[in-house]
């Protein structure tokens, strides 16, 4: 429900929907039934929050308990935020309509860079100060979590903590603590010493950094009592964790409006770029029984026709036979549809393939991501243009006439022959469709190549690289305009500047808070939204504050320095990092952790993949 | 397979919802209470659902028709009953029927309009003010059709106009032409009033009460 004072107001704002609260499944609690108080704040347009998984189970999960409430909050895109200000409104949370202020935790999750200068602005929305040092009361306190929090030095010194890793333990030890303190009127400092020794808790006004004269980070000391390296936290056993049962149904769609069910977290392949790959170490799978429960009861609460069951690589999913064989004839009875999103097609069963595309068919995708075999050894990208060609000719021979390419240009080591690769294996996918005897008659074939910009990101083996300069990459991006002779390939690019800024923030220290909070105040927000990133204000910013951004982005760090990062500890060790950039160097391909452990650190987090392969212990 | 017209009602927080929304919401309404639709046979199948008169963001309905169509028999109480236990705030089925007019016979349709302010006088003025304009027999403004923009006058949509002061509120009643031949949104014809009588009310709701075929006969 929304403030009454706004009512007179929402049908002058693009998509009202977005504001008014009140959509199915939504948990309306009475704030004086409960402890604590939790608005969870998602930094973009709602239609992009209500996309998210970790929003839906952190809602879920905090409302499963009877002394707490979780309500949504998004940002209010620019006409609202005007409505707001000159209204005097402050943010409020979507199910009560009470102001964000009032609550106990304001949660942000942080998936990506761009979306910092949106924190301050909701902070400030709510009437708060932007600063952690100056909000002096115990609450409300300022917390983030996501893939971002793996380097959030850029904002240290607004959030009050960080939560590393899975959050459905260290949530719930949050809670209970914070209860506890704010009963017996502890004061923030105290409970922020306390918090520190929950695993998975960051605090980063615990930490203090200081600078070498090059720029580069002398020393990063833990203060009063905190530990010297905070640990994420990490979910052994996926069936045992707590996993949502029904989804809030918005009104207005949204980007993914669909059941999203987790099969596995983590990775076994090692991409050297990714991110994410790394920072979910070790593997650990749902069981397909446990999957299958989640699909057909949120199905069930939602009404929704669509699953996708989400993971970073579907095809490693030891159960995915045994699930869709169980699944597929109730799928295909109601009507439902399941995607897959990156499945490999080589070695997958075709009657289930069949199966899967009975009720709608979808698009046929590829990451190759580097247009050279020598290029995808580097970033240990184990596919093949062989593979490419020949799954491309299966589908082709099955009616499919769309094929899609991911890409990315400023990979370390790249050469002109590397970008020029990425339209020579295009061109062959076109080569391929017009030499298949069996395909579809009377068609053209579509193949849509999109190319964006590599960033380098904390830990990955590629967090020492140098990233390409923006001239260097539009550069490239004309190279690869030139490449491209036939009309059936279409380009999407990307902008680099956006990629420049993402690389400062990724891989960015504490001395960039001024930096954001400047920029905030001219102006910036939603910077990841073309339309509205002013690169000029930020490059103000930067010179305001003597600092040169490039220092983050185009620089090669040597293996010796003191990352901003280094006194976190995601399971994967630097050593290891070290060991597979060195191997990128030479080329040299890593095997997934099932063919072989890499002892890349990560089984001390106990676990999944590792206690599977008894693997040694680093 | 059996043709079923819904009557819904439409309300609070779902007046904010599109009709594009609003498809898309009794589609899931529909499956949730496990109603089995019956599905287009293309190459994308979807479930038969038609709106025989979306309304406009932020109107809300008394009795609005949704025509589906189901694959098994299923009473008439029965689907009322799944389908409002499941259905969002806002949203509520009024009535179960056979689809029995066509949409194209509709002609006409009831609408009240309340507009609050912040005292009786002005609520007064401007149920004095809107009377007299409509009176007059010309209102221009400009309207959006699959054409483009051109100004047209209302008053050639209105074919009954009351306004009358409640307290703090002004009350319309007004009898539009709606359908596909001819058709004016109820905001529309509002906000040009507003604009003529220059008075802008603190808060305002639309309401379709009942839709009418020729002769004023109800749409059923």
């Amino acid at each position: 429900m929304y403030p009454e004072k706004l009512e007179k107001h929402l049908l002058r704002v693009q998509k009202p929907g977005r504001y008014t609260g009140g959509e199915l499944n939504s948990v309306v609690k009475d704030r004086d039934s409960v402890d604590i108080s939790y608005a969870f704040c998602f930094p973009d347009t709602y239609e992009i929050g209500m996309s998210h998984l970790g929003m839906k189970i952190i809602y879920s999960l905090v409302n499963s308990r009877e002394d707490a409430r979780c309500e949504r909050v998004f940002a209010p895109d620019v006409d609202m935020e005007e409505i707001l200000r000159s209204e005097n409104i402050p943010l409020y949370a979507l199910e009560s309509g009470d102001a964000v202020k009032g609550f106990d935790i304001i949660g942000f999750t942080m998936q990506y860079e761009l979306s910092y200068t949106n924190v301050l602005n909701m902070l400030d929305l709510a009437g708060l100060p932007v600063r952690s040092a100056d909000r002096k009361s115990l609450t409300p306190l300022v917390i983030a979590g996501g893939t971002c929090v793996c380097n959030f030095e850029p904002m240290a010194d607004f959030v009050d903590i960080t939560l590393l890793g899975d959050g459905e333990e260290v949530t719930m030890e949050l809670i209970d603590l914070l209860k506890e303190y704010k009963k017996k009127g502890a004061g923030k400092e105290e409970f922020l010493k306390a918090a520190a020794g929950i695993p998975g808790v960051y605090v980063p006004s615990l930490y203090s950094v200081e600078y070498k004269e090059d720029g580069t980070i002398a020393s990063v000391t833990a203060k009063d009592g905190a530990p010297e390296k905070a640990v994420k936290r990490n979910v052994a056993d996926l069936d045992k964790m707590f996993s949502p049962e029904t989804f809030v149904v918005p009104f207005l769609e949204t980007v993914f409006d669909r059941t999203t069910v987790e099969i596995f977290r983590g990775c076994i392949r090692g991409c050297r770029f990714c991110q994410a790959g790394f920072l979910s170490r070790p593997l650990r799978e749902k069981s397909p029984a446990e999957v299958e429960r989640e699909c057909r009861a949120i199905c069930d609460s939602t009404g929704y026709d669509e699953i996708s069951l989400c993971s970073l690589s579907t095809s490693d999913y030891k159960g995915l036979e045994t699930l869709l064989r169980s699944m597929l004839p109730w799928a295909n009875e109601n009507k439902i549809n399941i995607a897959l999103p990156s499945l490999r097609v080589d070695n997958f069963p075709q009657e289930l393939m069949e199966q899967l595309t009975s009720v709608r068919r979808s698009g046929l995708t590829f990451a190759p991501e580097a247009g050279t075999q020598r290029l995808r050894d580097v970033i240990n990208k184990n596919i093949t243009e062989k593979e490419v060609l020949s799954t491309c000719a299966q589908a082709f021979s099955g009616g499919w006439t769309a094929v899609k390419l991911y890409f990315m240009i400023g990979l370390p080591t790249e050469t002109p022959e590397d970008v020029e690769g990425i339209a020579n294996l295009a061109q062959a996918v076109v080569d391929e469709f017009y030499h298949n005897e069996n395909k579809p008659k009377g068609k053209s074939v579509n193949v849509s190549i999109s190319v964006a910009s590599f960033v380098p990101k904390p830990f990955t083996p590629f967090q020492w690289e140098a990233q390409d300069r923006p001239d260097t990459l539009i550069e490239k991006q004309g190279l690869l305009m030139q490449s491209v002779k036939s009309r059936k390939i279409t380009v999407s690019r990307h902008v680099p500047h956006t990629s420049f800024l993402e690389g400062v923030f990724a891989r960015g220290d504490r001395r960039l808070c001024d930096v954001v909070e400047y920029a905030w105040k001219n102006c910036c927000k939603f910077d990841s939204w073309e339309e509205h990133l002013k690169l000029d204000v930020w490059m103000q910013s930067f010179e305001k504050f003597g600092i040169d951004p490039f220092f983050y982005t185009a620089r090669k760090r040597s293996f010796d320095e003191i990352l901003p990062w280094d006194h976190l500890d995601f399971g994967v060790t630097k050593a290891f990092l070290r060991r597979e950039n060195e191997r990128a160097h030479e080329g040299l391909t890593t095997p997934p952790c099932r063919e072989k452990c890499s002892a890349c650190g990560a089984a001390k987090l106990n676990g999944g993949v590792c206690n599977e392969l008894c693997a040694a212990v680093v | 397979m059996n043709s079923v017209r819904l009557w819904y009602k439409k309300s609070g927080l779902a007046v904010y919802t599109s009709h594009l929304d609003m498809n898309r919401c009794f589609t899931r309404a529909v499956r949730r209470a496990g109603i089995p639709l019956w599905y287009t046979e293309g190459f994308n199948p979807h479930p038969y659902l038609t709106f025989l008169l979306p309304l406009p963001l932020g109107t809300a309905g008394e009795r609005e028709p949704l025509d589906i169509r189901t694959v098994e028999d299923i009473s008439a109480e029965e689907i009322k009953k799944r389908l409002n236990a499941v259905l969002p705030e806002g949203l509520e089925i009024v009535d179960v029927t056979e689809a029995r007019d066509k949409a194209n016979e509709i002609v006409s349709a009831a609408y009240e309009i309340t507009a609050r302010f912040e005292s009786g006088e002005d609520a007064e003025k401007f149920a004095k003010s809107v009377t007299d304009i409509i009176g007059t027999g010309t209102l221009e403004a400009e309207k959006r059709s699959k054409r483009g923009i051109k100004t047209v006058n209302l008053c050639e949509f209105v074919r009954s106009f009351e306004a009358k002061a409640d307290g703090n509120a002004a009350v319309i009643r007004t009898e539009l032409l709606t359908g596909t031949q001819q058709n004016l949104n109820a905001g529309l014809l509002e906000e040009a009033l507003e604009k003529a009588a220059g008075i802008s009310p603190e808060t305002m709701t639309i309401v379709r009460k009942e839709i009418y075929k020729e002769n004023n006969e109800l749409f059923a």
